[in-house]
């Protein structure tokens, strides 16, 4: 026991270890007297040493075979004892005694600690950026240098009907394809939009994206879902073309359809008509009749006209029509069976209503103004030679 | 007199040490501080006449990178589960920390505490379908907090 004491003695100078010595009931027999730093006071000798140290109750059974056994497994990491980290172990010393070290690990603890915090305050603010980010109404995505989807916020997931970032990589997405056909990556796409906003249509929505550079390899791209709004605006758009007595499109809208087939180089006929005596209809049957028969003869037209010709009101009772893929011969003949059909149909009023034809093809050098100005010869040369038929104008 | 050990486990920053501090103390401190190893608490508790001291074993939380030693639960004679209800993840990360503290302490008993539940809604709290052995704690508002410690001491004792 002597010896011990010694030994003990040693090794405590270098103030790391403190140690209480018990006996078989694990009652104290001695305790260094620096072990007052963790336990608040030096246990005396005959104390249950297990008042001073809780951490051993439900092990004692263990740690008592260590008189049989003479070694024992039992020992506790990191124990915070009075602003002490200690670790504790239990040693056999002989059949009657054993020791119970103390082991003083403070600093390194606090240390880890710290890092720990830090390690740990910054995944809670992971935590807390990840349910904004997953909040947001917007779908998130962010591409990295290898053209896949590094991350994606929980909209985005759920918009895509996939469970996990893992179950969206096996996907493969090519979204920008919805942008445009004909792009071959992510970084196409962003080239494309990058410092303007554009609209993507993903199946039957409308989303407006935006790009942002996030780091040198990786792209930011949010999808805002726009389909109401969306909808909303191309209705809208389309009623402000459309005449709002005839249902038949604004002149506005016609000479951008117009001049659109122009560029694009397509075989057309403009056709432009109106209904011979209008303003006699108008005097003898009232201004309300003769928005009826401009309702009817209008339907007469739109009903037997192709889905892709345009029917649009110039102004009055004069009509502007767009044959599309329609030579001289086909125009001609298309425009004769409009004519003989307004001329054989019942209107409301019962009164004949006819309807003079003045048809331009397009040719070499055209513009809206001279195939406007040799359809409008056309009609007026018509209507000169008697009203209720057809003449085309070469140039 | 008798020692009960019981260890409150859970993912870091779950509100274990705050469930304490309000049980044993009734404080309540807002900033959020890592445990690291062990502190362990007392409390006397007396049930039917019966004097028990409650060893309160405030272990560090699981981290991704780190795991709780296996050295802490020997010898427990029941544990308290604790997840925070506003991180998913820390409920179903429950059911490892349960099987795991089982394995070692077949007999022990357990219950699991819901905390930081003063974070929910009405609505939300009501939409919860939880289990009898489950409950919904908030060491900042004291809610259940001394109904969860008397009902793992009463099973531990009783």
């Amino acid at each position: 026991m002597k010896n011990l004491q010694i030994i003990l003695n040693a090794i405590l100078s270098k103030n790391i270890f403190e140690y209480i010595l018990v006996d078989t009931n694990l009652n104290v027999l001695s305790a260094s007297d620096g072990i007052g730093k963790y336990l608040w006071s030096v246990p005396k000798e005959g104390e249950d040493a297990l008042n001073y140290l809780p951490e051993l109750v439900g092990n004692e059974e263990e740690i008592k075979s260590i008189f049989t056994k003479k070694y024992c497994l039992y020992s506790l990491e990191s124990v915070y004892k009075n602003e002490y980290y200690v670790n504790i172990t239990v040693e056999y010393c002989d059949k009657n005694t054993a020791i119970i070290l103390l082991h003083n690990i403070t600093s390194n603890t606090l240390a880890a600690q710290q890092i720990l915090q830090y390690s740990n305050e910054a995944a809670l603010l992971n935590n807390t950026l990840q349910k904004v980010v997953d909040n947001q109404s917007s779908l998130l995505f962010v591409i990295n240098e290898k053209e896949e989807i590094a991350f994606a916020n929980q909209k985005f997931l759920d918009y895509f009907n996939v469970k996990s970032l893992d179950g969206l990589k096996g996907m493969k997405l090519k979204l920008y394809k919805y942008y445009d056909e004909t792009l071959k990556s992510y970084d196409e796409l962003y080239q494309h939009i990058y410092g303007h906003e554009s609209s993507i249509s993903i199946e039957k929505d409308t989303f407006v994206i935006h790009v942002s550079q996030i780091e040198t390899t990786h792209k930011l791209f949010t999808l805002s879902k726009v389909t109401e709004v969306h909808k909303k605006k191309k209705r809208l758009e389309v009623e402000l073309q459309i005449d709002a007595l005839t249902k038949t499109y604004r002149k506005s809208y016609f000479d951008v359809q117009l001049d659109k087939e122009l560029s694009e180089g397509n075989p057309f006929a403009l056709v432009v008509t109106d209904i011979d005596d209008f303003k006699a209809v108008n005097d003898i049957h009232g201004h309300l009749a003769g928005d009826t028969v401009l309702k009817e003869f209008s339907t007469l037209l739109k009903d037997h006209l192709r889905q892709d010709d345009l029917l649009a009101r110039w102004g009055g009772d004069e009509f502007l029509i767009l044959l599309k893929r329609t030579d001289e011969e086909n125009a001609l003949h298309k425009v004769e069976e409009l004519r003989k059909m307004v001329d054989e149909y019942l209107f409301s009023h019962n009164e004949d209503i006819t309807a003079t034809f003045g048809i331009a093809c397009v040719e070499k050098d055209d513009d809206i103004n001279t195939l406007l100005l040799r359809a409008d010869k056309a009609l007026y040369k018509a209507k000169e030679n008697g009203k209720n038929r057809v003449i085309l104008k070469k140039a | 007199m008798i020692r009960k050990k019981i260890l409150l486990l859970g993912d870091f920053g779950v509100g274990k040490t705050s469930l304490i501090c309000r049980y044993i103390d009734n404080t309540f401190n807002d900033s959020y501080l890592t445990t690291i190893g062990v502190k362990i608490s007392k409390k006397l508790m007396i049930l039917n006449d019966i004097e028990c001291e409650l060893l309160i074993w405030d272990i560090e939380g699981k981290t991704p990178t780190k795991s709780i030693p296996h050295s802490y639960f020997k010898g427990a004679s029941g544990a308290i589960f604790v997840g925070d209800v506003t991180r998913h993840e820390t409920i179903i990360g429950l059911n490892e920390h349960i099987n795991t503290f089982l394995m070692m302490n077949g007999d022990a008993k357990h219950v699991i505490a819901y905390n930081k539940a003063d974070l929910l809604t009405k609505q939300q709290i009501e939409a919860l379908d939880v289990a009898s052995n489950v409950f919904l704690t908030s060491a900042k508002s004291d809610m259940n907090v001394e109904a969860l410690f008397s009902t793992i001491t009463k099973e531990m004792i009783l």
